[in-house]
């Protein structure tokens, strides 16, 4: 599993370096099916030749929770669990992917969704931390967000982010002013990666390369072979870019502030660029990084949806590919591959993963004692996730004339304080005090768990269909996407049966709700 | 320590390594000697003077010379040692205090410097997310059993919203005290955020909803155990533990008698220094109180003045009432800020940002005090003997709270960074037990 060093390297310059054996064996193109089942029978030898025991298929309920919440960034609503568990025709998984990734009718607007929460995904690995530059990028994803819509395909859709130019977008007011005026188009990446010639090198080689080079701004990288003149060949490329903003120029050299030297653009790995005519440095460079001879472009992005989909990298580090295992590496150039010859479509990706086996897989019963390739790590929602989780549960208005907490402040207030200590790592819970004492104590739970002000509890308790039994399933429903199971039932509805009287009946399903929401498998992802 | 030293992804890639026959050249050694390596006792109480302090016209003054400007020095406890004489009170307890007068740095951008004087290491591009001065003290000088977390932070404000725990991760993030305003009303109102439970739930009903809530955390853990299942139990234990002991009475400023108020000073500074006595009495490892206002590019002496005023009996009045429980030894007290500001006055009446020569000042814990360290000469423009940089600093911060300045934290890479950065060398002379680093 672990290469020295230097030998990563060079499984890593080789591949950038010898494009012509990536180019030699052009793929057909699959369909979404078809490339579930070559993932399901990869995963399967690999299984078999590290005996490891797959753990069992997902139950419907899972399955459902699960693709709402890595498609469109939210738990379903009570109606769809209700709906999807009673199905009973053929094919319903494969259905309820195909609709979350393309439906566009109302009111679900599925593909909607979709497209914003991958925007927000996208936008956090582009711009990660909770850096006020990160703050800002998240006005990025209304412009990420319609090309996710439009599916765009991924090779035009970077081109552009690594392409475009302040002068050619909105230029607006930053929400932070010492930011100062931000382009409201694809050129606040680079602008809010840092608006100079290095922090683009840097930023666009780890999003678009899978290559971590900013080590080697100031020192020859510790690990990796990286050099300084790999990095600052690299950053000649956006020579143009001062200080937040985004152009071009003429020159194909940097000269590094404080140093004598000049540096000539240079592809990582490779040789030096030419400018043919009439392309700027950066389209020249854009040429290359997404090129179909480009292994690195295609892996890195096969790799980052597979990270967000299953929890955890086809190889670990996303940003930084370089410490792939040769195995690792060879079933991620052959996805890499099998993408690129489906014309870089990201819904194909993402419907092939999902219908596949691997992806409707359970996590481990103890992911401390089953580690291994393909295995599912139970995943924390992001910020994103949470609060589109609370919305949907908690029943809460979506107009701002309903006094919608998307509009007065208590979605920013939440989003804000779980940035604080969010992880880019699906698999990684960090929160701390401050957010667990919001959620348990803090305005929006405080509401939704008042008999008075609860939208969904007076919608559960007050239905004079339901028996009490009925009321606690609901209450699953809208928390968990699942029924209770039998030792839960027994010992929720012990809770509420202790006294006679109704009000206290009802004060103890509240008290039960908050214990729902307030549960690892509210804000956790199995 | 033990295994929660290790990130989570250490020990996945331990696992993996140990499930497929293969050694890892580095972890293994690290976590034996991890398991052996000794917790040291103490605290630390962290003034961040946000903004960047005149070192001017407070602990390195000129007078008779014209960048002194009109402030005044006086004696100080301590023969041949003078400071600005709005800080009368810190003056009579000079023997606690050590100068330094000589620290030089490279920073002179609010948040970049922020940085670097908060964790430690020059900001890099992409690279490293360092721990900041609280998380890393809080890992090595917390106790995990605490029903407060070992690193609380009280109304900060930094530039740039910069700090936290870094790679270290939640268990060392800090609990942020929030003062609400400055305002006369609310001074006594540093308070956590939603530790009180919503009005009108009772006890009993938090109770209930514990239970259930343990009942469904357990429930979890059975069908899906794993690291984040486990970084929730024990995140929620934690709040529910402060909720439940109401952070055992810490932050009920009004026990303390309204005299001891008073002489703190009835402001948010000032309740936070008595505040962070209170916390440091209940075991936590790391305070921070910020005073923000430094950044003084115009009215200077006015603003100097003012803020003099507020640090001066809060500082004092801690340091008394550290030393009168017996803490003072234990608790280090660092005066500091992100830079110093320029000896030539502007047009304005102000100073600007100057990284190149400026003070800080350390007491209790294991410092030496009554001491100055290094010159900046007659016009205060550079350092003309014993500079001092950043990581002598953190190398002098580990040495007064007894802690090795050569230890370090493995970062999700798997790569050692040290506590202290490259060529740190603690300033011996004022430290009491020195320590090599």
């Amino acid at each position: 599993m672990h290469l020295p060093i230097a030998g990563r390297w060079f499984i890593i310059c080789a591949s950038i370096a010898a494009t012509t054996a990536f180019a030699a064996e052009p793929a057909a193109r699959l369909t979404s099916r078809e490339l579930a089942e070559r993932i399901d029978k990869e995963f399967t030898a690999i299984w078999l030749e590290s005996k490891i025991e797959p753990p069992a298929l997902v139950d419907d309920a899972t399955f459902l929770r699960r693709s709402y919440l890595d498609l469109s960034g939210t738990i379903p609503p009570v109606s769809q669990v209700r709906e999807f568990l009673d199905y009973t025709g053929e094919h319903k998984r494969f259905l309820l992917i195909e609709r979350l990734l393309t439906e566009t009718k109302r009111p679900e607007r599925h593909a909607e969704r979709t497209a914003a929460h991958w925007a927000s995904l996208w936008r956090r690995m582009m711009i990660p931390g909770n850096t006020p530059e990160a703050q800002q990028a998240v006005n990025l994803e209304p412009w990420l967000k319609q090309q996710f819509a439009e599916n765009v395909p991924y090779d035009q859709l970077a081109r552009k982010l690594i392409t475009a130019k302040s002068s050619e977008g909105v230029m607006v007011a930053a929400t932070n002013p010492r930011l100062g005026t931000i382009n409201s188009g694809p050129a606040m990446y680079l602008q809010m990666a840092g608006g100079k010639p290095e922090t683009s090198a840097s930023s666009v080689s780890r999003m678009f390369l899978g290559v971590r080079i900013g080590c080697a701004e100031c020192h020859n990288h510790p690990f990796a072979e990286w050099k300084q003149a790999d990095f600052w060949g690299m950053a000649a490329f956006f020579n143009g870019i001062k200080s937040g903003s985004i152009e071009d120029s003429n020159s194909l050299k940097i000269r590094p502030e404080n140093s004598t030297t000049d540096y000539v653009a240079t592809y990582l790995g490779g040789a030096e660029a030419k400018l043919t005519s009439g392309k700027t440095a950066r389209e020249t460079l854009a040429d290359w990084i997404v090129s179909p001879n480009n292994p690195q472009f295609a892996a890195t992005t096969v790799n980052r949806v597979w990270l967000h989909l299953i929890g955890r990298g086809l190889t670990d580090s996303v940003d930084d590919l370089d410490k792939a295992s040769p195995q690792e590496r060879k079933f991620l150039d052959e996805l890499a591959r099998l993408f690129v010859a489906a014309g870089y479509d990201l819904r194909w990706l993402i419907s092939g993963i999902c219908q596949s086996q691997v992806y409707q897989r359970e996590c481990p019963v103890d992911e401390h004692l089953a580690v291994g390739p393909g295995l599912r790590p139970v995943k924390t929602l992001t910020p994103e996730q949470l609060f589109n989780s609370l919305e949907q549960a908690l029943s809460l208005p979506v107009a701002r004339a309903d006094g919608s907490a998307r509009f007065n402040g208590l979605r920013d207030q939440l989003i804000s304080r779980m940035n604080e200590a969010a992880s880019n790592q699906p698999d990684e819970y960090r929160a701390g005090v401050p957010q667990a004492l919001l959620l348990m104590n803090g305005r929006l739970t405080t509401e939704a768990t008042d008999l008075e002000q609860s939208r969904t509890l007076r919608g559960v308790l007050d239905a004079p269909f339901l028996d009490t039994d009925e009321k606690l399933t609901t209450l699953f429903y809208a928390t968990f996407s699942r029924r209770p199971r039998a030792e839960e039932r027994q010992f929720l509805l012990d809770h509420v049966r202790k006294s006679k009287e109704i009000d206290k009946q009802n004060q103890a399903c509240a008290e039960i709700f908050w214990g729902l929401l307030n549960s690892p498998e509210f804000v956790l992802e199995r | 320590m033990s295994l929660r030293d290790f990130t989570r992804r250490d020990f996945l890639q331990w696992s993996l390594a140990a499930a497929y026959g293969v050694t890892h050249s580095s972890l293994l050694p690290r976590l034996a000697a991890a398991q052996g390596k000794a917790r040291s006792q103490g605290a630390c109480i962290l003034l961040w003077m946000a903004g960047g302090p005149t070192q001017t016209d407070t602990f390195d003054l000129k007078v008779g010379h014209p960048n002194g400007g009109p402030s005044k020095a006086i004696d100080t406890a301590v023969s041949g040692i003078q400071i600005s004489e709005h800080l009368g009170g810190v003056a009579k307890r000079m023997k606690d205090f050590a100068i330094i007068r000589s620290l030089t740095t490279q920073e002179g951008d609010h948040d970049r410097a922020t940085r670097l004087m908060l964790t430690g290491h020059r900001p890099g591009q992409e690279g490293v997310n360092y721990p900041d001065l609280g998380a890393l003290l809080a890992k090595e000088l917390g106790d995990e059993n605490n029903e407060l977390p070992p690193y609380v932070s009280v109304s900060p404000f930094r530039f740039g919203n910069i700090g936290g725990p870094g790679f270290l991760g939640p268990n060392y993030a800090p609990l942020v005290v929030s003062g609400d305003s400055n305002d006369p009303e609310a001074r006594a109102n540093l308070s956590i955020e939603n530790l009180k439970p919503p009005l009108g739930v009772t006890k009993e009903s938090m109770d209930r909803r514990f239970e259930i809530s343990r009942f469904l955390q357990d429930d979890f853990s059975k069908r899906a155990k794993s690291g984040s299942t486990d970084a929730h139990k024990s995140n929620y234990d934690r709040a529910m533990r402060m909720i439940s002991s109401n952070a055992k009475g810490a932050f009920k400023l009004d026990e303390e008698p309204a005299a001891m108020r008073d002489k703190y000073g009835r402001n948010r500074f000032g309740q936070g220094c008595l505040l962070a006595r209170r916390l440091v009495e209940r075991g936590v490892s790391f305070v921070e109180v910020t005073l923000e206002g430094w950044d003084t590019h115009a009215d200077n002496f006015a603003q100097v003045k003012r803020l003099s005023e507020t640090l001066d009996p809060a500082w004092s009045t801690l340091t008394d009432d550290l030393r009168e429980r017996g803490l003072l030894d234990s608790t280090m007290i660092v005066w500091m800020g992100e830079f110093g500001r320029t000896p030539k006055i502007n047009g304005t009446t102000g100073r600007d940002h100057f990284p190149l020569a400026w003070s800080t000042v350390l007491g209790g814990g294991k410092i030496k005090g009554g001491q100055v360290i290094g010159d900046t000469g007659k016009a205060g423009t550079e350092v003309v003997s014993r500079p001092v940089k950043t990581p002598d600093l953190y190398a002098t911060l580990c040495a007064g709270l007894g802690i090795d300045p050569g230890n370090e934290n493995i970062s999700p890479e798997g790569r050692p960074i040290p506590l202290v950065d490259r060529g740190g060398k603690v300033i011996e002379e004022i430290v009491k037990v020195p320590v090599k680093a």
